[in-house]
């Protein structure tokens, strides 16, 4: 297993409060790790960092075997590059079909001409199919996205995810909201998914992580408190005054 | 929307199955287009029993321009997100470019006519000068500007009818959405473009005749023989041509992946950008095609207009092009049709004066005056009652039939 990211050193702070204090970390390819903390920890805000949407003041962010400087890169070139992510609340597109939505997030060309002569070959039409089998939602292929239950939308958000085939998959809170059979099916979506790419998943539930079986960092006050198997963790001591003794 | 699982349709018919299926509208409007040219056609003067007069013959021809750039208003904020308040801008420039070659020619042609009769030929330099002293007189000057170096050529014009608008829109465009201005701050910018161009050409200086603009360009060079009569129903084929082919371009740009995708940005342009899709880059896409078919469609009103003035474009016309869109039902293109069509020519007839006064003995509603609080009326009412504008009225019908 070779470092697929590493992020070092990162500091960012909005008005004053740091949100990331020198946080470093990395993770390797194929590998599921959980990423757990307190409210404020910066785990959010850790993706964001990683996925564009926030410039860090200071650190480095690298990706892949080239060493690519992660932050001279636009968000729609770090999803390109290869990392997919999945934010909290369910975002589909809920006016369209899913197989709109699944085709959209398909590894194809996405310059506006490639988009406008687009045609989904014979290839793309089975691709579809199967990560709608993937994710359980074949029945529903062309229903609107908005007429999903909040679980299924979660799913059809990581089967878009899935689509784009990254190689970092990087899930925020996926069993918010779910029944008990849903999060099990998420987490076997996950493990699976873990088992050809990197997964770092955001989540709160300690049952869910217990699930999910794999290594766990514990984020607080925006830098790394914490890491090794949940069981490890769960014995420091500092993590079970600021986190679990809560 | 249908609940029944596709059948496996054979490979070669499925894209154009698949595009009638997403764009129902296309056919019927098409038809709906055609039937309406050819009974205008036959009750015109021109070609027909001379029911309807030349004038009103034009006012439709006109009614289709807009509603092509209703079309357009209707891709770029219906569909993409984008509440451009600015193409009335590119409409006004599309007229502009095709209007300083129909006034350098047809003026040339009546220099030409006088001075045919002077015991000695003029020259080329003279004939110029003739022109440009007839052109400019009116702002105090007799020099050619040089942005009118090409107004003597028809095919540079026609080119410069696409190219002057949609360079000004690409390089605009490229500025707003670089910087990820969006939102209510987009549309102030776009206003501030159209009122800026509006007041630069208000200028006696600027090359275009400044307030007195264009005019005479309903008298086309080289047709001079041709009765008006017979020039309006040409420029309506034309406007309907024009219209037809704006829908069909605009109904495949919006059906597909394409259309998928700026819909997608009009909902979540954050999340499109996670998808891997350059967001600016679709936006200035949009925003510029519809720029381009605006100026399009600029190019024919103004022909049949007669006089094109920086007034045209001034902040309100684009405001009004966005009411008309938003009564017809945005995010469908044939309510955008429906709002232009119907408000315009409303709103001809209430200020034409064809319309009756209302005296209601304490005051008197004279509609010239009123029409402008009618018209916000109905879009207040149209927003808080009917968010799908009239066009909605047609899910109603579908979903009862």
């Amino acid at each position: 297993m070779q470092t697929l990211l590493e992020v070092a050193d990162v500091s960012v702070t909005f008005d004053g409060f740091r949100a990331i204090n020198n946080l470093s970390l990395s993770i390797g390819e194929p590998e599921l790790r959980a990423v757990i903390g307190p409210n404020g920890a910066g785990k959010t805000t850790f993706m964001d960092i990683v996925t564009g949407k926030t410039r860090p003041d200071k650190g480095r962010v690298l990706w892949g075997e080239r060493q690519v400087d992660l932050l001279k890169l636009s968000e729609s070139q770090i999803a390109m590059a290869g990392i997919g992510r999945k934010f909290q609340k369910p975002t589909v597109f809920e006016d369209q079909s899913l197989r709109d939505n699944l085709a959209m997030a398909l590894r194809n060309k996405r310059g506006p001409w490639s988009v406008l002569a687009w045609k989904a070959s014979a290839q793309d039409r089975a691709r579809i199919d199967e990560l709608a089998e993937e994710v359980g939602l074949s029945e529903r292929l062309d229903h609107r996205a908005g007429d999903l239950s909040h679980g299924q939308k979660q799913w059809l958000e990581i089967g878009m995810l899935l689509a784009q085939d990254p190689r970092l998959l990087l899930v925020d809170e996926p069993a918010a909201g779910m029944t008990p059979a849903e999060r099990e099916h998420t987490t076997d979506l996950l493990k699976r998914a873990a088992q050809t790419r990197a997964v770092m998943v955001i989540e709160h539930d300690m049952e869910f992580i217990r699930r999910l079986d794999c290594r766990v960092t514990v984020l607080h006050e925006g830098s790394v408190l914490a890491e090794g198997s949940l069981a490890h963790v769960t014995k420091n001591q500092q993590v079970i005054d600021v986190y679990l003794g809560r | 929307m249908s609940d029944t699982p596709q059948s496996p349709a054979p490979q070669t018919s499925a894209p154009q199955r698949r595009f009638l299926r997403d764009n129902p509208s296309v056919p019927w409007f098409l038809g709906a287009l055609a039937v309406f040219t050819l009974i205008v056609t036959l009750l015109s003067e021109g070609f027909g029993v001379g029911a309807i007069s030349t004038n009103l013959v034009k006012v439709l021809g006109m009614t289709l321009c807009l509603c092509l750039i209703a079309v357009a208003m209707d891709v770029v904020w219906g569909y993409c997100g984008i509440l451009s308040l600015g193409h009335f801008a590119f409409f006004g420039l599309g007229g502009y470019m095709i209007g300083m070659w129909l006034m350098y020619a047809r003026t040339e042609i009546v220099i030409r006519d006088s001075l045919a009769n002077a015991t000695i030929p003029p020259t080329e330099p003279e004939v110029a000068e003739a022109v440009a002293a007839q052109i400019f007189g009116v702002v105090g000057t007799s020099d050619l500007p040089a942005i009118w170096m090409f107004a003597h050529s028809l095919p540079a014009q026609l080119a410069l009818v696409v190219l002057v608008p949609g360079l000004l829109a690409l390089v605009f465009g490229w500025l707003a959405f670089r910087s990820r201005v969006t939102g209510v701050y987009l549309s102030i910018l776009t206003q501030a473009m159209t009122l800026a161009l509006s007041l630069y050409l208000f200028q006696n200086d600027t090359g275009l005749r400044g307030n007195n603009g264009l005019s005479g360009l309903q008298n086309i060079p080289g047709f001079g023989h041709v009765p008006q009569a017979v020039i309006s129903v040409w420029f309506l084929w034309a406007s309907a041509l024009a219209l037809g082919g704006g829908y069909l371009l605009f109904a495949w740009v919006v059906s597909g992946k394409f259309g998928s995708v700026i819909r997608a940005i009009r909902d979540n342009e954050a999340r499109v950008r996670f998808l891997g899709y350059n967001v600016e880059g679709y936006k200035l896409f949009v925003f510029t095609l519809t720029a381009v078919v605006s100026a399009i469609a600029g190019a024919l009103y103004y022909p049949q207009a007669g006089i094109i003035n920086p007034a045209e474009i001034a902040p309100i016309a684009s405001i009004y092009l966005a009411v008309w869109v938003a009564i017809g039902g945005r995010g469908r293109l044939y309510g955008a049709v429906i709002g232009a069509a119907s408000v315009s020519l409303l709103s001809s007839w209430l200020t034409g004066g064809g319309a009756p006064n209302v005296d209601l003995g304490f005051m008197r509603i004279v509609w010239t005056d009123w029409w402008l609080v009618l018209l916000g009326l109905g879009f207040v009412a149209v927003t808080l009652f009917f968010p799908k504008g009239i066009g909605g009225l047609f899910d109603y019908l579908v979903r009862r039939g």
